[in-house]
């Protein structure tokens, strides 16, 4: 079915297949819609429809709370194309409350992928990580995610890369253990069996954290949890790419007990060649000490409380050559984002984030 | 005259802004230093109340929501922003801020007019 978007003196269309996300259909055809999460929650695609009829897709969705029915306002990540539409004939007219246009020039343009589910790995009792091997090499930027569908199981689920290479077809992922996450539930499941290796739907890159080195920016990077796998990915970039013989990065990395951290030989291997360069501080937020607990934080510092107010109490007032980047629930970031503008002063334009339900 | 009484010229700080209802007309009055604005409380962008959503810092007025910002006393977008804020004038009257409501002004959704 075609979908039409009009914008001002802009007229964009793009076909859309049966029960394809709007959102993806529109990004794949190389329209540079808006979006954030592209999963449900954060709202950001709310789009509304002129002329048409389309389905709106999970009714539940976070991401819906404020849409106006009279509107008939949705979300682009969650509607699809109706099954009993005439394909060939129908046309959808859309409405979008911003512009359509390129972050970078060297924006990558999504697509869908099938791939192979490989290598599980348990880095702590909650949290897995996995690999994802595509049918061809793709080319991603640091800080961006995929959306993945597992086999049987309803809609997409948003992951950052941990890894970084120019090129690849291996995509490394992490996942924290959700009571009630179907997805989490699939892949705890799946890791528990050896060697099986099991095919997934995905869809990307997407997202808009993203780190070049071109910038040159110093990094201030702040995690919650699983966050931390983007701010891997944006590290790893800085590294092979020598951003840290000019500039240094400051991370925080927040976690609740000494049995939730990860990724420790990883961070301390990296601080170990660039001591200078590069400061790691874990800060757990159910301890006030280490005191008891049989932890080896290496060349990484310990902080206490709770990772935002860490960060606020780290970062220096009025820099202009750091950037921002925020992974981790929406309350650390919503915690973040009005005090690092009024009190640290930094320009908004040099906050990047992502904010995952 | 349509010229209404939002509040005390003291009830804003400087480099601030506050919710008022004036007359059934919800809006937002902010303190620019050498006088007053009056903006629609809501982002132009998706309606985020700015009462809860607005950073005011050094006359710059950012949403929280996207990091969409604005010049306090021109209501003119600066950064990713894309659409200027639109704005009541206002006047400062015996120690009161006063403003001109003709009808209730609101942003277009996505710009079309229909």
């Amino acid at each position: 079915m075609k979908i039409s978007i009009e914008k001002k003196d802009q007229h964009y269309s793009f076909e859309a297949q049966p029960g394809e996300k709007l959102l993806y259909a529109g990004l794949k055809a190389g329209f540079p819609l808006p979006y954030e999460c592209a999963t449900g929650t954060c709202g950001t695609c709310r789009a509304r429809v002129k002329e048409g009829d389309i389905e709106e897709g999970w009714p539940e969705a976070p991401g819906k709370k404020g849409l106006k029915e009279d509107r008939r306002e949705f979300l682009l990540c969650q509607a699809y194309v109706k099954e009993d539409s005439d394909f060939n004939n129908d046309t959808c007219l859309l409405g979008v409350p911003s512009a359509i246009k390129q972050f970078r020039e060297d924006d990558l343009t999504p697509v869908h992928h099938q791939g192979e589910v490989r290598n599980w790995e348990r880095l702590n009792a909650e949290v897995l990580q996995f690999d994802v091997v595509l049918d061809s090499a793709i080319q991603f930027h640091a800080g961006q995610f995929f959306v993945i569908q597992a086999p049987g199981i309803e809609g997409f689920r948003a992951y950052s890369m941990v890894n970084y290479e120019h090129e690849t077809n291996t995509l490394t992922f992490v996942l924290k253990n959700k009571k009630n996450g179907a997805f989490s539930k699939w892949a705890f499941a799946q890791a528990n069996e050896d060697g099986e290796t099991k095919e997934v739907s995905l869809f990307g890159p997407l997202g808009r954290a993203t780190f070049h080195p071109d910038e040159a920016n110093n990094l201030f990077l702040v995690a919650g949890g699983s966050g931390i796998a983007g701010l891997m990915s944006i590290l790893r970039h800085a590294d092979v790419s020598g951003h840290f013989d000019n500039y240094s990065a400051t991370l925080l990395f927040g976690v609740r007990t000494v049995d939730d951290v990860f990724y420790l030989a990883e961070l301390n291997e990296m601080v170990g060649r660039y001591p200078n360069q590069i400061t790691v501080h874990i800060v757990f937020s159910d301890h006030q000490s280490l005191a008891g607990h049989d932890l080896d934080l290496g060349r990484l510092n310990p902080g206490f409380g709770f990772v935002h107010e860490q960060a606020l109490a780290t970062i220096e007032p009025n820099l202009t050559d750091t950037m921002a980047y925020l992974a981790g629930p929406p309350p650390m970031i919503d915690a973040l984002i009005r005090p690092l503008i009024l009190e640290a002063k930094l320009p908004a334009n040099k906050i990047r984030y992502d904010k995952f339900g | 005259m349509n010229w209404k009484v939002a509040c005390a010229a003291g009830d804003v700080a400087v480099d601030s802004m506050k919710r008022f209802d004036v007359d059934g007309v919800s809006l937002m009055i902010a303190n620019v230093g050498d006088g007053f604005r009056a903006y629609p409380p809501v982002c132009p962008h998706m309606e985020e109340y700015l009462e809860n959503s607005g950073i005011c810092a050094g006359g710059v007025l950012t949403c929280d929501r996207h990091l969409w910002q604005w010049d306090m006393k021109t209501g003119e977008p600066q950064g990713p922003a894309e659409k200027p804020l639109l704005m009541y004038e206002t006047k400062e009257e015996g120690g009161e801020v006063l403003v001109f409501i003709e009808q209730e002004l609101e942003y277009e959704f996505d710009d079309d007019d229909d």
